[in-house]
């Protein structure tokens, strides 16, 4: 069995390796200062208390240090100063694809939004070098009283809904990337569901990174109210680029009593991105936050998708699925709080390492004391494809009391080349056998997303295994 | 006169050593006194209780009295090889019914100057990096004595080495020390039994280094019985070469704050670790382990299983590394912890850990944390046993499993005495 | 005296080893389209070896010899290229792939085998393989289990045939498929291989036990021993070897060179 791996491996990146050479109207320059901060809100037209909320973050930031006494070395490659923090077409959000200025709708277009639209999305917003360039929100969902707009739009137009969740998930001092996005969010999806309001079609939004040295600080709060069902899709893209990029995103959602929120990634950054996201969701009594990853992509992605199970009942799932191909570093994993009885969480993990590829799981699940009837299952799988690929697990389980039943399992394996023998001589050749075996490892995983992702995700599996075979 | 403050120098290193070793040992002195105190987030301390390293009121160990009391005491094993007992650091006792001819079986101090080269070779002679550093220096700084076993090559020692560790002294510190070198083609049994004279506030800081020669086969079993008031740290290195085997049990039945730290090195091909663990926790006992399964070369195994039972407000931390460096294919290794939970007050924390940078590796760890299963205790108590027995049972149960992995049954019988002695049954 | 060879499989002379230790040391064997060929012969004599190599295992170094198949020499080609000229090997061990159910694994076969392009239709493969696996007596419901994870051996040889009826290769090598199995399985089993015979098939069926071959009849019989053929006959030599052992077969003709089909 062929050993040999080709160096800078590209999947699919054809469709998002471009860029057009924008006009940006609005441009903060390099760096960033308090200056930075007050050029973004003085831009948004922030409410006075948006704009000291990002000066706080602003302060954390430079407080906090590069966590790099746990996580990669690679983090001190990020030049902070020479990263564009805000650029725009200083466009409001628009209301139908018509009104959308021609070079942007190329853009678009490309990324097949007008196909997307088309089929069963509600409502599209999508974000374009940091503010909504296009929004579109169906008379249905309108009239379910579903709010769906940008963060600005949502901060100055409904503070009465958001505001009381807005930082209070993750709070800017969680970490030094939540504080930095604190500072400079920019897009990204606000969202509330009135209850009992089942959003019957995901909701889905698009992000692309343009422009040398720019980076993504969407930040997203979804509130589901009582009985409130929703799902959530996001995708991403980005053109490669010779200098480092930063994505930092932050996603809060928050369950109320028995509501249900499922939040769907499939990320697909060019292979010099930094992709270091903060996402937790609160779950109240006998709701439900899952969250469904598929990190292919980037240089490091850092992700730990969370839940605070608060209310009695409640539930949280993470369903997790890495790839890393050469040269990158997949870092992710979850963190379950138990903060009730009675309370359940699942952690489904499934790495694949190929070529110099490596993938890191990082767990925590914390049972406190005095709880009841608790349960925590993780399973985390690593499936090794070349001889110099890594994988690393470290969980971290903390279980207080008796009542409460947490499991761990992880295992690592690779493809035997007995595996693939039996599967050539069925008449597959090496790479088809390949793709089958690691296809046949993440389907169960796979099953899980909606229909039109698990068919990307497949062919993306399976040009990453076509490149890795010699 | 602490001994965390007050040099070897100042309180008078062991005559009895060469001077190159007391050189060394004022060098381990400096090191220790250079060495930062483990902080709250250094990764090798996470979730240890670190108030519990406060070491400033422990004193060097004075001769103890009754020598004879605690000789009778030192009965385990009724067919034994060989015994020694050490009491706060001197030897005060030396049997031997039988060994082959050429086995060493010596203290540290005899050794090291009759056979320095091997000593040399051997004694200390991997860095501590689960975490103790400072406090390995601290024991190579204070070493007073220690058991040198040496079995040479093609020795197969069938009887079991029994070596005795006592502590008495309120405050008092002592520092045990096991070297164990097997030639090759050798075999032998070891126990350790550490035990408190007294219930007095004691420390120990105990370094075991255990090298497995190619084709050796060496047992080894740690129990300690420590006071409820004792401060422990049992640091282990195992070396095992190609096609060895090593097992090692590690049962912790007393201590009010235990630090363990197994490392096994898998350096030759086909060698193997089995490494044992079985942990009463009660009271409010903390049992910190920490260990590394490290393999360096192809075929090798490890093999880990490590049994806590959680009563009142105890609490344990596990955290193992599973590590297959880039040459070594075709490695099978497995960590599985289990932590049964025993009252609402009980911590239980878990972090198995796995780098994977070979091919063709086989790895599993897994770690659940439970309470006694209904069905059984209902099972025993419509059998009329009462409630509180068929829990102990089921606990015994839960330990016998791991007494399981070791081959020889005696020693088995042996060590299921003590357990069941010390759980009241 | 030797079969068409644009239409069999033969082996010629063939010299084999895994790393330095040789296990095939002149072995030559034809086995005809039509017809049914048997391999018996202590454990050691190399004949899952052979049955490895011919289907182009890596482990395996061929030192001299030649395989053909239908008249084109087969050594030096990937494992998938051999298969899909047609070969197929009914493993002892089948492997198990977890994840990849059956349905998708045996369609993934046919579609390797069509041209670019083509796709394979998708009623007309689940109403052939329904039909097949209700022959074999292997339940609908297995297409959706992963390929032989968690079977038991009489599962696994069955999900082999099925495999092999699906696929409709030219040469066949069953290699020790009735090892493991129970009575009734191995009717089964039997009842499976012996509905694919037929003149645009050549067989060849390794097995160390005679009873199988009561249930599979060949047309002709060899003995294998230290890696070559040391004897050969009709059907009437598997029963003869079933009672009196192989020690007079070796004894007879073990020093001898391979003697001719």
């Amino acid at each position: 069995m062929s050993t040999e791996t080709k160096p800078d491996i590209d999947i699919d990146r054809s469709v998002g390796d471009f860029r057009y050479e924008m006009d940006y109207a609005f441009d903060a320059g390099v760096g960033l200062t308090e200056a930075t901060i007050d050029y973004i809100s003085d831009v948004k037209g922030d409410p006075d208390w948006v704009r000291a909320f990002r000066k706080e973050g602003y302060r954390k930031f430079l407080e906090k240090p590069m966590p790099t006494h746990w996580a990669t070395k690679d983090l001190e490659s990020i030049v902070f100063e020479n990263i564009r923090y805000y650029l725009s077409q200083g466009q409001i959000p628009k209301r139908t694809w018509d009104e959308v200025p021609d070079d942007i709708k190329r853009t678009f277009e490309r990324l097949g939004i007008p196909e997307q639209e088309r089929k069963f999305l509600s409502g599209v917003e999508a974000q374009f070098d940091s503010e909504a360039a296009y929004s579109n929100i169906k008379a249905a969902v309108g009239e379910q009283g579903v709010i769906f707009v940008g963060s600005s739009e949502g901060l100055k137009e409904h503070p009465e809904i958001f505001k009381k969740w807005f930082g209070k998930v993750i709070p800017s001092g969680d970490n030094k990337f939540s504080a930095l996005n604190s500072a400079v969010f920019s897009g990204g999806s606000f969202i509330y569901v009135p209850p009992g309001v089942k959003v019957k079609h995901p909701l889905q939004a698009y992000f692309r990174i343009n422009a040398q040295n720019f980076g993504q600080f969407e930040r997203t709060l979804i509130i589901v109210d009582e009985g409130a069902e929703l799902t959530y899709m996001e995708g991403c893209t980005a053109p490669k680029f010779e200098t480092a990029t930063l994505h930092s995103a932050v996603v809060e959602l928050v369950a109320m009593k028995g509501a249900k929120i499922q939040y769907i990634t499939v990320q697909n950054w060019s292979s010099n991105v930094f992709n270091l996201v903060t996402k937790r969701g609160i779950a109240h009594e006998d709701a439900e936050v899952k969250w469904i990853d598929c990190n292919i992509g980037s240089r490091l992605t850092m992700k730990y998708p969370g839940v605070v199970m608060k209310g009695k009942g409640a539930r949280g799932e993470v369903v997790s699925i890495a790839l890393a191909g050469d040269g990158q570093h997949q870092d992710t994993g979850a963190k379950m709080i138990h903060a009730a009885d009675n309370t359940t969480s699942n952690i489904i993990s499934k790495s694949i390492s190929l070529g110099t590829g490596r993938s890191t799981y990082r767990g925590m699940v914390h049972v406190p004391k005095h709880l009841k009837g608790c349960k925590n299952n993780t399973e985390c799988d690593a499936l090794l494809i070349n001889t110099n690929s890594r994988t690393d697990t470290y969980p971290a389980i903390s279980v207080r009391g008796q009542g409460n039943a947490v499991q761990h399992e992880a295992s690592v394996s690779q493809i035997s080349s007995e595996q693939i023998f039996y599967m050539q001589q069925r008449g597959l050749s090496e790479a088809a056998a390949m793709s089958l075996a690691v296809n046949g490892f993440v389907n169960d995983l796979v099953q899980q997303f909606p229909m039109e992702y698990s068919v990307e995700l497949k062919r993306l599996i399976d040009l990453e295994m076509e490149g890795s075979v010699g | 006169m602490s001994i965390t403050t007050t040099s070897p120098a100042e309180t008078g290193n062991s005559t009895n050593w060469p001077e190159w070793f007391r050189k060394d040992q004022n060098e381990a002195w400096d090191l220790y006194e250079s060495l930062p105190m483990p902080k709250r987030n250094d990764e090798p301390w996470r979730f240890a209780n670190l108030k519990a390293l406060d070491l400033s009121e422990f004193q060097p160990a004075k001769p103890v009295e009754d020598k004879a009391v605690l000789i009778a005491r030192s009965s385990g094993l009724a067919d034994l090889a060989a015994k020694l007992v050490f009491a706060n650091d001197a030897l005060i006792h030396r049997e031997v019914a039988g060994l082959p001819a050429g086995v060493l079986l010596l203290p540290l101090e005899q050794a090291a100057t009759e056979h320095e080269e091997l000593f040399r070779k051997h004694f200390m002679s991997t860095e501590a990096r689960l975490g103790s550093k400072k406090f390995a220096a601290l024991h190579r700084a204070r070493l007073r004595s220690g058991a040198f076993v040496h079995v040479p090559r093609g020795v197969v020692i069938e009887r079991p080495i029994e070596i005795w560790h006592w502590v008495e002294g309120e405050n008092a510190t002592i520092f045990p020390h096991t070297l164990i070198v097997l030639g090759e083609g050798a075999s032998v049994t070891v126990i350790d039994r550490f035990v408190s004279s007294r219930d007095e506030r004691s420390l120990a800081i105990a370094v075991n280094d255990l090298t497995v020669g190619t084709n050796a086969k060496l047992h080894y079993v740690g129990v300690q019985e420590w006071s409820d008031k004792a401060t422990a740290f049992h640091i282990n290195t195992t070396e095992v070469e190609r096609d060895a085997l090593s097992t090692a049990l590690q049962m912790n039945l007393g201590g009010a704050y235990v630090r363990g730290e197994s490392d096994s090195h898998l350096l030759g091909e086909g060698s193997r670790s089995v490494m044992l663990s079985i942990n009463p926790a009660n009271g409010t006992r903390e049992i910190d382990q920490r260990t590394f399964q490290d393999h360096f070369s192809p075929r090798a195994t490890s093999d880990l299983l490590y049994h806590n039972a959680l009563a009142d407000s105890s609490k344990t931390i596990f955290a193992g590394l599973i590590k297959v460096e880039e040459a070594a294919h075709e490695t099978d290794a497995y960590q599985k912890v289990r932590n049964l939970m025993l009252s609402d007050e009980a911590e239980a924390n878990s972090m198995p850990g796995l780098e994977i940078l070979a091919d063709n590796v086989r790895c599993t760890h897994g770690a659940t944390s439970g309470e006694l299963n209904e069905d059984e205790l209902f099972y025993m108590m419509a059998r009329g046993i009462a409630p509180k027995q068929a829990a102990q049972l089921i606990v015994r149960g839960f330990f016998g499993a791991v007494l399981e992995h070791l081959e020889n049954r005696d020693l088995q019988d042996h060590l299921g005495e003590i357990l069941d002695h010390k759980l009241n049954l | 005296m030797s079969a068409h060879s644009s239409s069999s499989l033969s082996i010629r002379d063939l010299h084999a080893s895994i790393g330095d230790k040789p296990i095939l040391k002149g072995l030559t064997l034809d086995i005809p389209k039509g017809e049914v060929h048997a391999i018996m012969g202590k454990n050691g004599a190399g004949k899952s070896t052979l049955a490895k190599i011919m289907a182009g295992h890596p482990d395996y170094t061929v030192t001299s010899g030649d395989v053909l198949l239908d008249g084109e020499s087969i050594l030096g080609l990937e494992p998938d290229v051999r298969a899909r000229l047609g070969l197929f090997l009914a493993f002892q061990y089948p492997m198990e792939i977890p994840g990849v159910t059956i349905a998708n694994f045996i369609r993934a076969a046919l579609q390797a085998r069509l041209p670019e392009g083509e796709e394979l239709e998708a009623t007309d493969y689940y109403a052939k393989l329904y039909a097949k696996m209700d022959a074999l007596s292997v339940p609908r419901n297995f297409t959706s289990r992963s390929v032989n994870e968690g079977f038991s051996g009489g599962e696994k040889k069955r999900c082999e045939i099925l495999q092999m009826a699906m696929l409709e290769p030219s040469y066949a090598v069953l290699d020790e498929t009735d090892s493991g199995l129970d009575i009734d399985a191995l009717k089964i089993v039997s009842a499976g291989v012996n509905a694919l015979r037929g003149p645009n098939i050549g067989m060849l069926v390794i097995t160390h036990y005679q009873r199988l071959l009561d249930y599979i009849v060949p047309d002709k019989v060899h003995v294998m021993s230290e890696g070559s053929i040391i004897h050969s006959g009709d059907k009437d030599l598997a029963l003869k070897l079933e009672a009196q052992g192989y020690d007079w077969v070796e004894k007879e003709f073990g020093e001898s060179d391979t003697k001719a089909a």
